[in-house]
């Protein structure tokens, strides 16, 4: 570990940081070196987040020496460390939708760009310096994900970074672009700039890095050379002990029809119809955008649909709106937990009991003991990490949170659970637990429709996928017999 | 050492929520000693009197904030349910006019909420201009159906008895307002925190999509709100024009601000989801004393409404602060 300092961009000596009740990061020591690529992984909770914002200037950190570029760093505030050289891109994107690339990217100092004409100049140059084509006119709300992180790269640029943090950049990225963004890492590699690339994909850290380090608890666990650490190795330090697969054996208890959905016709979605059978993991492929998330929305009632029929074990059902939706034995796991899965700053005893809450009310009233039960059984059956039931649920990892609104919807028993992106941002351990959850609906009796970008997990998971290309369903497969190549070309259109 | 952070954290978040519960406490002594009768019978009934409408306005206004909307067509309302209820008691008695005053707040609130959820209005903003357009009509009602004159109870042959002991009857020292107020608060605490739609309106204040999509009943509990502070304001209106025996069709002006700041410095979130009616009831004493005081010391109302002002920002900048 002992390198020459001059070598070093970022070194941190011993930081902790706490939070009321729990010690989020403790003595953490870590050494980046300039023009390296540093992988940051461990499972959600870990501290991660938590080490990125100390080093942004969003948190303060409580003890522990940050040495940046040579020099000592006490408080900083976001905009310093920018100035200072040292970039985030957060997953949650910052930027501003209704104003352009141009402005995006040197958002602040029009002023020193000398006007629009210099500001969209600039841009241009920086983005050309990367390989990037995207019009610096255009609006960043009609912007793909990928474009979008494009100029969060460029914007970062922008202010001469020396450090860029980059935080799961590739959770909603395809394929293809995943490719572009390879070649802007080693672009930025080759101008000296030194990357920390915190993802939970493994097969990224493996690709890009020179050095990874393994967090757990907010303690270090190992920072080692990539090549000296293998793939079964950095789980079993990610999760504490050893998982011998990624994926558990698929479900096989595919019985007979349970629902069949006809005819949604939408702006978007043209002629949607399918079937899902009893004890079912059906999956969606698609790019995002191709009208996945759209297809699950209009049957559970939560965009309004005319016209199309759903019929449930043979029976016609309308569904206006999601409490309908729930009577007719369906749950959805939302695309994004924290804007439409959770209520953030309530507890996560009401989270967990809010699909039941009906269920559990007599007379108005609602029977608060049965409420404690419900989420006490589903804390300790699906191993929720929470100092209590009424800790808010905003104080809760990732994984955690999804956990929680995972236990809402087992509470319900539910016959179809839509899962839209289940285990984005999740670590290993808390995916394989989601996972069997899945297994454990269909083994019940359920059936789960699986929407997810991660191609591996889809085909691993799924009994039967359906290609979905620009809001058609362009093909039916079984994964066990067809490669991801020829599934993906289907869904490519 | 880290222990000690984690203490001093948990005094901080301590402080921040007791903050108010100090406030009136500091002004209870400096009010004793600047007025040695002030805690005579005669005093604290009269303190209980000035609770009166702006408390119970603002009990309904607390579930419009929790629930993530504000109502600024209170004025509008307390100013029409005053002329009406008035104007009804000759022809009616005062039990009907009662009750029919109660109704109409009520229903002027309901069609607040079915006209935000005609029009989509989902967002807090929307919601403070199209109550605000409401109440200017609800006030250009009460105008036009008195042609602006104000209506005096004295003028009234009928009997009026219960109106008098709402405005100023007591049992003991504790006065008919104040009795009915503690009523509507363990009424209304009660709701919040034990029934299904009290609870169906924090989750929706807290995230509606999320709560949408969990199947809580959202239209319902934005209906509900505002049909819950419509009928809260009827009730102020009555305490209020009972007290000054008078209704005029301008009775309600002003009243919107004083109850959100109520509210707000009593520590309900204007971000939705956050509150109680108790933290509310501390928001109207810390005022009400604070003016009581304030008068007392023989500060002039101008510096008053100034210092209101601040005390408004401050619970929001207060309230900001906690996120962090």
């Amino acid at each position: 570990m002992e390198e020459k300092s001059s070598d070093l961009i970022l070194s941190l000596r011993n930081v902790s940081k706490f939070f009321p009740g729990v010690r989020a990061l403790d003595n953490v020591s870590l050494d980046v070196k300039k023009g390296s690529v540093h992988g940051l992984v461990g499972e959600n909770g870990a501290g991660k987040s938590t080490l990125m914002k100390i080093l942004a200037g969003v948190y303060e950190k409580d003890e522990g020496t940050v040495i940046f570029d040579g020099e000592q760093i006490e408080q900083t505030t976001p905009i310093e460390s920018l100035h200072r050289g040292l970039s985030i891109i957060f997953q949650e994107f910052n930027l501003v939708n209704t104003m352009s690339v141009g402005e995006n990217i040197l958002l602040g100092r029009f002023r020193e760009m000398h006007g629009m004409r210099g500001t969209h100049e600039r841009a241009r140059e920086l983005l050309d310096s990367i390989g990037s084509t995207i019009d610096t006119y255009a609006l960043v709300s009609e912007l793909s994900v990928s474009e979008m992180q494009m100029v969060e790269i460029t914007k970062a640029l922008s202010f001469n970074s020396k450090l860029l943090i980059m935080d799961e950049p590739s959770s909603s990225l395809t394929d293809d672009e995943m490719k572009h963004l390879a070649e802007i890492i080693k672009n930025l590699k080759e101008r000296g700039v030194a990357i920390i690339y915190i993802s939970h994909k493994l097969d990224e850290i493996y690709d890009f890095c020179d050095t990874v380090t393994v967090l757990r608890d907010g303690t270090i666990i190992d920072t080692r050379p990539i090549g000296e650490m293998d793939r079964n190795d950095m789980i079993a330090k990610m999760v504490g002990r050893s998982i011998e697969n990624e994926f558990p054996e698929r479900p096989r208890c595919v019985g007979d029809t349970l629902m069949e959905v006809r005819n949604i016709n939408t702006k978007k979605l043209k002629n949607i119809s399918f079937e899902l059978k009893k004890g079912e993991i059906l999956g969606f492929v698609g790019l995002v955008g191709a009208g996945r998330t759209e297809i699950i929305r209009a049957i559970y009632g939560a965009d309004k649909v005319h016209g199309h029929e759903v019929y449930i074990e043979g029976k016609e059902v309308k569904i206006r709106n999601p409490q309908d939706a729930i009577k007719s034995g369906m749950g959805i796991v939302p695309e994004d937990r924290k804007l439409q899965g959770l209520v953030l700053p309530f507890t996560v005893e009401s989270n967990i009991s809010m699909a039941a809450l009906c269920d559990i009310t007599k007379g108005g009233f609602i029977n608060k003991a049965a409420e404690k039960k419900i989420s006490e059984r589903h804390i300790k059956s699906l191993r929720i990490k929470t100092p209590s039931s009424k800790t808010e649920t905003l104080n809760l990892s990732g994984g955690n949170q999804q956990k929680c609104i995972i236990g809402r919807w087992l509470e319900m028993k539910p016959k179809i659970l839509f899962m839209d992106e289940p285990t984005r941002g999740i670590d290993v351990g808390a995916k394989f637990e989601i996972y069997l959850l899945m297994k454990q609906i269909v083994e019940s009796g359920g059936a789960v429709i699986l929407i997810s970008s991660e191609l591996p997990e889809v085909l691993s998971m799924s009994n039967r996928v359906l290609t979905i290309c620009e809001g058609r369903i362009t093909g039916e497969f079984d994964p066990e017999k067809f490669s991801a190549d020829e599934i993906m070309k289907k869904a490519l259109g | 050492m880290n222990t000690q952070l984690i203490l001093n954290k948990r005094h901080k978040e301590c402080l921040n929520e007791n903050l108010v519960l100090i406030g009136i406490v500091i002004l209870v002594v400096i009010t004793a000693v600047l007025e040695p009768k002030f805690f005579t019978p005669g005093n604290l009934t009269n303190i209980m009197r000035q609770f009166g409408p702006l408390s119970l306005v603002a009990l309904g206004m607390t579930f419009v904030i929790i629930g993530g909307f504000i109502d600024l067509s209170i004025a509008g309302i307390i100013s029409l349910v005053a002329v009406l209820t008035v104007y009804l008691i000759q022809p009616l008695g005062q039990i009907p006019a009662l009750l029919i005053g109660l109704a109409a707040g009520a229903l002027m609130g309901f069609i607040n909420s079915l006209i935000l959820l005609f029009f989509g209005a989902m967002t807090q903003a929307e919601a403070l201009f199209i109550t605000y357009a409401m109440s200017l009509f609800y006030g250009a009602l009460a105008l036009l159906s008195v042609d602006g004159a104000t209506q005096h109870m004295s003028w009234i042959k009928r009997d009026i008895s219960i109106f008098n002991e709402i405005g100023g009857g007591s049992i003991g020292f504790v006065s008919v307002s104040f009795i009915i107020f503690l009523v509507s608060l363990v009424i209304l605490h009660i709701f919040q925190t034990r029934t299904y739609m009290g609870r169906s309106i924090c989750l929706t204040g807290g995230n509606k999509v999320a709560a949408e999509l969990s199947g809580i009943p959202v239209k319902k509990s934005i209906m509900l709100i505002y049909t819950i502070s419509g009928f809260m304001t009827a009730v102020g209106s009555v305490v209020l024009f009972s007290r000054v025996t008078t209704a005029s069709p301008v009775l309600g002006l002003n009243y919107e601000t004083n109850t959100i700041l109520a509210v707000v410095v009593g520590g309900t979130s204007l971000k939705g989801g956050k509150g109680s009616v108790i933290r509310t009831m501390l928001g109207v004493a810390l005022i009400t004393l604070m003016s009581n005081c304030l008068n007392l010391l023989g500060v002039s109302t101008f510096i008053q409404t100034m210092m209101k002002g601040a005390i408004l920002v401050i619970a929001i900048w207060l309230d900001n602060r906690k996120e962090l």
